[in-house]
């Protein structure tokens, strides 16, 4: 299936000469058939005639003696009409007349063949210059001789001529349908190149998108209505991609700046402890010190390989029942120290069971409570309440205190963003938390987002 | 105790030999696989410090290797992969524990030690003693100078694996995970200020002061007048 489909163009034009010449074709076949169809009548009308002619002579014999003389009054009727055979023949299969030349075939001349209204026939005669087509007809004429049967009267028209006529019709015809097929296709190869130059223009446009010209839009209105849509998507793409490049190029500065200010800080450090001798305890408090920076610097490694490998998708959760409010509660446990110390509230309402990794849930709701607790102001309180639905657990989890302001809910969750700068660098983590804390949930194929909240902050997250 | 070292990179190999050294070991550092497993299989060890990556011969061929020649130890695996199929590998294979670089050496330390006192394992007292402090585990009773102290559980939890690694400096991460079963970098304030007011009960009006901290290890628990 990966071959490469036919160019539009191409297949178009194809379609164009196709339709045009099956158009053609078909309306040259049925002018042919009409002119054919009226020389057959004119044929017909001529020899219709001709019976009739001998029709009213044989009424006017009314002795077997006055046909001899038929004959001759056949012959002064005849006369000028040189492509004209006629045959006349007695029910006792006898010749009355015969024109000179004369041959039907026997269909014509068998009296029990003859048909009423009469049925042309076609047949090819040998003349003087070949063999030459013959159209005729025959029938039974009464005579006036009383109690004597009809006799046979067939006619013949020589139809060299119209023959040859439609011969050279057919021929300029054929002619023709290839001609105005063939210009068709070319008109037609012409109209898609000219509609197609817009998706051309479209090319142009996105063959200069670089990664530094992101910001580039195709022009919507300038395109036809049919491209107006793809254009329009094609821009929301453009819109998703400068976004997460923006997002991207955001992160490795902010990455190498987190990375610069702790190796900035140990080389000072450092440095400066080597510039003199000092005591033995001023080198452990640098080296002290140092492991501070390290480990800070190990951890946020770490943070780092794991959120590349949820980016990754290799982040792959076991499944197993992991009871939320019984984490929740070992998780209060854990920093209950903490929050004694700000005098914080903390409580739950509610229970749930959800399918997933029990270490990872329990980092992800870590880093919201360990959050919570570092944004809520002494003596406010933490509520977290779990609700089970037919569609899945939410868990949100609130605190008191001042709410995000509007600028920052959409980077919330952006790697190294920090609601207040002068937080930079504080004694918590790199602002990773919350970054990891949605990796695990969107593993676990949850979602988590802020909720509205008239006072504080409130994170909610839904899980499968 | 006799601990075998098998670390191909050069710095990490001789820090790891110094503090386990320092530490009261008899250490042997071997620098690739091959010459690691003809330690192994010659020397008599208690215990087996192996990176996974090593030149001419992996980790884990290396372990394969030992069990091979019927050399029991236990082995702790150093890893700077934190993948979880090389963890199931390792168990699978025979590793008794393992350790995702970089670490805390406090950590690396408390769990050779853990190491090598499993097996040989005398059986618990019920009571243990350091200066006056005295942790009645029967009763789940701490007293101090005859002094009864009030402890919450995870207080008295956490007082009790000082008092058994009485003398190592446990690190904070060792802290976490064996009283809170937090085994990921979590929150680092909550275990000073456990270990604070832990303090505050145990050690405030007290003398000597057992609890004490080593700035960029962890905390340690002894009698420093002994």
């Amino acid at each position: 299936m990966s071959r490469r489909s036919e160019s539009i163009t191409l297949r178009l034009t194809l379609l164009f000469a196709a339709v045009s010449t099956a158009v053609l074709l078909t309306l040259g076949l049925l002018i042919g058939n009409t002119v054919e169809q009226h020389f057959v009548e004119q044929d017909m009308d001529q020899m219709s005639g001709k019976l009739r002619l001998a029709g009213h002579l044989l009424e006017r014999i009314q002795t077997p003696v006055a046909l001899d003389a038929l004959p001759l009054q056949l012959d002064d009727a005849l006369v000028g009409h040189h492509d004209l055979a006629i045959v006349v023949r007695s029910a006792a299969e006898r010749t009355l007349f015969a024109t000179p030349g004369a041959s039907f075939p026997p269909a014509l001349l068998a009296r029990n063949a003859v048909r009423n209204p009469p049925r042309p026939q076609v047949w090819q005669q040998d003349g003087p210059s070949g063999a030459q087509p013959r159209r005729g007809i025959s029938a039974l004429l009464p005579t006036g001789i009383r109690g004597e049967p009809p006799v046979l009267v067939a006619v013949a028209v020589d139809i060299t001529h119209h023959d040859h006529f439609m011969a050279s019709f057919r021929r300029t015809l054929w002619l023709f349908v290839a001609v105005a097929a063939a210009l068709a296709g070319l008109l037609g190869w012409a109209a898609v190149r000219r509609g197609l130059a817009p998706l051309q223009a479209i090319r142009q446009g996105a063959a200069g998108i670089t990664a530094s010209r992101l910001d580039y839009r195709l022009a919507v209105d300038a395109v036809p209505v049919e491209l107006a849509e793809l254009a329009e998507t094609l821009n929301e793409m453009l819109a998703r991609l400068e976004d997460s490049f923006t997002r991207l190029k955001d992160f490795s500065s902010d990455l190498a700046h987190e990375l610069r200010t702790p190796i900035s800080n140990l080389m000072t450090e450092t440095q400066v402890a080597l510039t003199r001798a000092r005591s033995p305890d001023e080198y452990r408090e640098v080296l002290a010190s140092n492991v501070e920076e390290y480990e800070r610097l190990a951890r946020m490694i770490g943070d780092m390989l794991f959120l590349a490998q949820a980016d990754n998708g290799l982040i792959v959760p076991n499944r197993e029942p992991v009871d939320l409010a019984a984490e929740v509660r070992e998780l209060f446990d854990f920093f209950d120290a903490l929050a004694e110390e700000k005098a914080l509230q903390l409580s739950l309402t509610g229970e749930g069971q959800v399918s997933g990794d029990k270490l990872m849930l329990r980092r992800a709701l870590a880093n919201l409570l360990s959050n919570a607790i570092r944004h809520t102001p002494e003596g406010g309180n933490i509520r977290i309440s779990i609700e089970t639905s037919a569609g899945g657990i939410k868990l949100s989890i609130e605190n008191s205190g001042e709410p995000i302001p509007e600028e920052h809910l959409a980077r919330i969750f952006d790697r190294f963003y920090r609601a207040d700068p002068s937080r930079h660098r504080s004694s918590d983590g790199a602002g990773l938390g919350l970054a990891i804390t949605r990796s695990i949930v969107q593993a676990h194929g949850g979602e988590i987002f802020l909720c509205p909240t008239t006072n504080g902050v409130c994170f909610e997250m839904h899980l499968a | 105790m006799k601990i075998l070292v098998v670390e191909d990179e050069p710095k990490t190999g001789d820090y790891l030999r110094q503090g386990l050294v320092e530490a009261g070991f008899v250490v042997d550092l071997a620098r690739d696989g091959v010459d690691g497993l003809h330690l192994g299989e010659t020397g008599d060890y208690d215990l087996a410090i192996l990176d996974v990556m090593l030149p001419q011969l992996d980790g884990w061929q290396l372990l394969a290797g030992l069990r091979r020649a019927g050399r029991e130890m236990p082995v702790l695996f150093l890893t700077a992969r934190d993948q979880v199929e090389d963890r199931v590998k390792g168990l699978e294979l025979g590793a008794d524990d393992y350790l995702v670089k970089p670490f805390a050496f406090a950590e690396l330390l408390a769990r050779v030690r853990t190491l090598l006192r499993r097996g040989g394992r005398k059986a618990e007292a019920d009571q243990m003693l350091v200066a006056d402090l005295e942790l009645d585990l029967m009763r789940r009773r701490v007293t101090r100078g005859g002094q009864r102290i009030d402890l919450t559980a995870k207080e008295f939890a956490l007082l009790e694996l000082l008092l058994r690694h009485r003398g190592e400096v446990l690190p904070r991460s060792l802290i976490a995970s064996q009283i809170w079963d937090m085994n990921f970098d979590s929150d680092t304030n909550v275990i000073e200020v456990a270990v604070r007011r832990l303090r505050a009960k145990m050690d405030d009006g007290f003398e000597p002061k057992l609890i004490h901290t080593v700035r960029g290890m962890g905390y340690v628990l002894e009698d420093n007048t002994e």
